[in-house]
């Protein structure tokens, strides 16, 4: 087999997980891989000169809706937005439309056009998991990953309700990885997507859900000790309770409290951050908090900015969505009940800078990522497209890079809004290094893949060559070039080739027995077997998909 | 002869409950009764060939001839699109490249779904929901014809993980249909007799009561409906379009989502369509995600345009606005449209009928019969992992219509 050797050489590197900041140094790739250097005897086959570049790793999204029933039926809610943004199909390249809700290639071409080579979508339902792993085989270029949404399933609840052993309840939870191919476990809404369905309207931290009589707290705790005890590769992926709720910080904070200093993400906190104060009865709860994370080290989160402009919000949450549909821009939405499962909500919104809330919904969310202090626990998100399309990225890091940009930004929001927030004194600027944390590094180590995310030995030879410019904005949208597993696949923002990215599941160990119970829950209430449930290897296969699994060994818990 | 568990291709219920004797490739169930299963399961296949006008060829040949019309053609209509998730990319994957139309048997009446949840949104429910919560069911219009299993299966059953008693089924429509009646037994039926245009004004009655707070319904039969609705606990409306009366179906199906929308204001309730046949459902997903809009889209411009109005078969074909209609059907023998004006290819199963009046016809295998396949349930949640049972060497459409692609490919070269 002929060995390819490629040198890239003469760019400034940013690899924070290998303590790299803006060190000018020569990285070489072999078999889709970064070595250290060729062996005694092994021929360059290729060298790039990136004399004056910037390189990082390939860019990770922790938490980005991609696929699955709500974002097909969010496309469906919507043919004005896709009729907005249309693709021509070309040599190379299929046809598309859309940009919140964009079709499955686009996502992909947009995606690594942007420099970004992971992407996971947090929010599959089990009974909708092998939908979406179809789904995002039409997703090019880019690895993934699913988070699968437990904590409103009757048949988890129930276990919680009877007070069953916590072994039991890791048994399901690593059924449940293994049988729908999940990468992590997402909590949205504990136990208040299903009291929903029992016509409860609101449920708090410490609320008791009709029908099964344990709270939020109770779920949240069970399913944090579950991914601990299993040394899932990552913790807890949290969307807690009362999204959007004015005051609702209160809630989080007591939520942090609640894992008792074990690990867990929290998602698109921005949502989460809400205070009550003020005339509005609105306010900023960014403060509380921030303090709050800096203090708990064992707390990672995403913020889920939000953007100025016309999205669709697409969400489990189907009682927040309920709630939110008074707010629906165009007016329509669409709410699900799915499979004892969850739900869905579909809400389609526009964001106004001149609007009080959502200027200050913007406020909110670049004050967290200034008040944060450890970039190593906080990750660049719009929770896409929820508070914006990732395409907003680069837009989103000149905000935090450049001071003076913001300030221009902020004096242009709501007046209201600019009293009541503190941005303007925040006064930290992001460097390169904090973005490559905040984008890469970050996000790798908390998912726990330790193949991407860096560009030391072993990693994968996913990189991102930048131009590097002032304007940080420019600099971000249209990176130089591209590479994934060592292949040049955009260049100078055309893409070269197409082929497909890897699928990261969790590799799971539980005691079979507890199949049985499962397998006649199926059949009695489920109206399918078990059987068809579990989504087969052989499966994925037939849809050219190929999986990495990744041990369940995490060690840092 | 093996006996083996069976999941069914036939609706989009796609039950897997069954049982079925394989024995030499004859098919038979063992424990249901299901008029479509048995029906589609009875079929002999006695030969297998390709067709080019008129005379048997084979496939090879039958393949390289449609890759040749669909190059030289200008316009090419994929039409019926009985398929499952590998055959729609496949052929997706001709549609975009070569700017053709999609479109589907069951359009006609499933666009009328779709132009509600364009304007209107709706609040959906799937399969086990309606079985385990729904403690109230309104019918509107809907035999057992569509989904012959639906009510065996998840209405009529006591198994509940709500412990559900016995669940008041209201019928609103004017053909009311007898399984109602013979199972009286095990649900509270109410039945109020009324045709399409009085369907109508009746759901909008009642979105007015309940949607102001001082009319109280003068209708007896309204009120009680009120009445019951208030007590509902988790109430849904089931409806199926194609059975609903053609001229207002698309006005009922919007008050029907409506109305839902407007229950969930004091309690809680949820819709499912019953629509669905030939598995348009599963189209139109891979539809979705691959190109953002659902059926009747047109890839002529090198991009999708979704027009409901302008690309559908009928309109297409009686004007001629095509000059190649490729149909797809690997579930059934339903009739397809011939325009003798235009080429006609039919990928289709072994028996079909109408295979030596069209330009080409090419023998496909059944999803879940000839080979592994991927279909999605009526709440379009759920896709069903479907596997192969006999072996007759029949071809899938994915992998007929990857062979055309190539086929283009090589003569562009
Ligand atoms: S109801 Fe539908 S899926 Fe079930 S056996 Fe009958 S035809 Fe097959
Ligand atoms: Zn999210």
């Amino acid at each position: 087999m002929l060995i390819v050797i490629t040198k890239l050489q003469n760019a400034r590197i940013y690899d924070p997980i290998n303590r790299i900041n803006g060190k000018i140094k020569d990285l070489y790739i072999k078999n889709g891989h970064i070595i250290d250097k060729p062996k005694h005897g092994e021929r360059i086959s290729r060298t790039i000169n990136l004399k004056n570049k910037i390189i990082m790793a390939g860019g990770i999204d922790i938490h980005s809706h991609i696929a699955g029933g709500k974002v097909n039926l969010a496309r469906l809610l919507l043919p004005e937005e896709h009729r907005k943004y249309l693709y021509s199909s070309s040599e190379k390249l299929r046809s598309g439309s859309g940009l919140g809700t964009c079709s499955s290639f686009h996502i992909g071409y947009k995606y690594v056009k942007l420099g970004y080579t992971a992407v996971f979508e947090p929010a599959v339902l089990p009974s909708n998991a092998r939908s979406a792993i179809i789904e995002m085989s039409d997703i090019p270029f880019i690895d993934k990953g699913t988070y699968t949404v437990l904590s409103n399933d009757d048949f988890l609840l129930k276990l919680i309700q009877k007070k069953t052993n916590q072994k039991k309840i890791n048994d399901y939870v690593a059924w449940i990885l293994h049988s729908t191919k999940g990468l992590g476990i997402k909590i949205v809404n504990p136990g208040g997507i299903n009291a929903f369905k029992f016509n409860q309207r609101a449920l708090d931290l410490d609320e008791k859900n009709k029908k099964y009589g344990i709270t939020p707290r109770s779920i949240l705790k069970v399913l944090t000790k579950s991914l601990i005890d299993l040394k899932a590769p990552h913790p807890i992926h949290v969307h807690g309770c009362n999204l959007g709720v004015p005051g609702n910080v209160n809630t989080t904070i007591k939520q942090i409290s609640a894992v008792e200093g074990k690990p867990m993400h929290l998602t698109h906190i921005q949502y989460h951050s809400y205070d009550n104060k003020g005339d509005k009865k609105f306010s900023s709860g960014a403060n509380l908090l921030a303090e709050n994370i800096n203090k708990n080290k064992n707390i990672t989160c995403d913020v889920g900015q939000i953007m100025f402009g016309q999205t669709v919000t697409a969400s489990a949450d189907t009682m927040s969505q309920y709630r939110n549909h008074h707010f629906a821009h165009p007016k329509k939405w669409i709410c699900a009940d799915i499979e004892c499962d969850a739900g869905c909500g579909i809400v389609p919104f526009e964001y106004r800078d001149k609007n009080f809330v959502n200027a200050l919904q913007w406020a909110i969310g670049l004050e967290l990522f200034l008040l944060i202090k450890d970039p190593w626990r906080i990750y660049l998100t719009t929770d896409h497209p929820n508070g914006a399309a990732f395409t907003a990225y680069p837009r989103l890091i000149k905000l935090l890079m450049d001071k003076s940009y913001r300030d221009n930004e902020f004096e242009k929001i709501n007046k209201e809004a600019q009293k009541s927030s503190v941005l303007k004194n925040l006064k930290r600027e992001y460097s390169l290094y904090d973005i490559a944390i905040l984008t890469r590094a970050g996000p790798a180590k908390v998912l726990g893949l330790n193949n991407i995310g860096h560009l030391g030995l072993g990693a994968k030879a996913n990189i991102t060559v930048y131009n590097d410019k002032k304007d940080k904005e420019e600099m971000f949208e249209k990176p130089f070039m591209v590479i994934k597993d060592g292949e040049i696949i955009v260049k100078n923002g055309n893409i070269q080739k197409v082929f497909n990215g890897k699928f990261y599941t969790a590799e799971t160990d539980y005691d079979k027995g507890i199949e049985k119970e499962i397998k006649s829950y199926f059949e009695k209430y489920m109206g399918r077997r078990m059987e068809n449930f579990k989504i087969q290897n052989q499966e994925l296969w037939d849809y050219g998909i190929e999986t990495e699994n990744i041990k369940c060994d995490r060690n840092d818990y | 002869m093996k006996n083996l568990n069976f999941t069914c291709p036939f609706c989009s219920l796609l039950c897997d409950d069954i049982q079925l004797e394989v024995k030499e490739n004859t098919l038979k169930p063992l424990n249901s009764k299901c008029s479509i299963l048995i029906n589609s399961l009875k079929k002999k296949i006695n030969e297998q060939f390709s067709i080019i006008n008129g005379k048997k060829k084979n496939i090879s040949q039958a393949i390289n001839e449609l890759s040749f019309l669909i190059k030289k053609s200008k316009s090419t209509l994929f039409a019926g699109m009985g398929t499952d998730i590998k055959g729609t990319r496949a052929a997706l994957d001709i549609i975009d490249k070569y700017k053709c139309i999609i479109d589907h048997f069951s359009s006609d009446t499933y666009v009328k779904n779709l132009k509600s949840m364009q304007e209107t949104g709706g609040f959906f429910l799937t399969l086990s929901e309606l079985k385990n919560r729904s403690d109230t069911i309104i019918i509107f219009q809907t035999s057992d014809d569509v989904l012959p299993r639906l009510f065996e299966k998840y209405i009529f059953s006591k198994d509940t993980i709500n412990n559900l008693k016995k669940r008041k089924v209201v019928f609103i429509g004017s053909k009311v249909p007898q399984f109602l009646y013979k199972n009286k037994k095990l649900i509270n039926v109410e039945i109020i007799k009324l045709d399409s245009i009085n369907l109508l004004n009746f759901i909008s009655s009642i979105r007015k009561s309940i949607n102001s707070k001082d009319s109280e319904a003068k209708d007896k039969k309204i009120f009680n409906l009120i009445e019951l609705l208030k007590k509902t606990k988790y109430g849904s409306i089931l409806w199926s379009i194609s059975e609903l009366q053609g001229d207002v179906s698309d006005l009922i199906v919007n008050e029907i989502n409506l109305l839902i929308q407007d229950l969930n204001k004091f309690t809680r309730f949820s819709g499912l369509s019953l629509s669905g046949s030939d598995h348009i459902l599963t189209v139109n997903e891979v539809l979705l995600w691959q190109t953002g809009f659902p059926i009747r889209t047109s890839f002529a411009n090198g991009f999708p345009i979704h027009d409901i109005e302008q690309f559908s078969t009928k309109k297409l074909l009686d004007n001629k606005e095509v000059d190649l209609a490729i149909w797809i059907n690997s579930f059934n023998e339903k009739k397809i449209i011939i325009n003798k004006k235009i080429k006609n290819v039919l990928i289709g199963i072994p028996n079909h009928p109408q295979k030596n009046d069209v330009d080409i016809f090419i023998p496909v295998g059944t999803p879940g019969l000839d080979h592994n396949s991927h279909l999605l349930r009526v709440d379009k949640v759920v896709t069903m992992p479907l596997k192969k049972v006999r072996n007759i060497s029949l071809q899938s459409v994915e992998q007929v219509l990857n062979k055309v692609k190539k086929g283009i490919v090589n003569s562009d070269n």
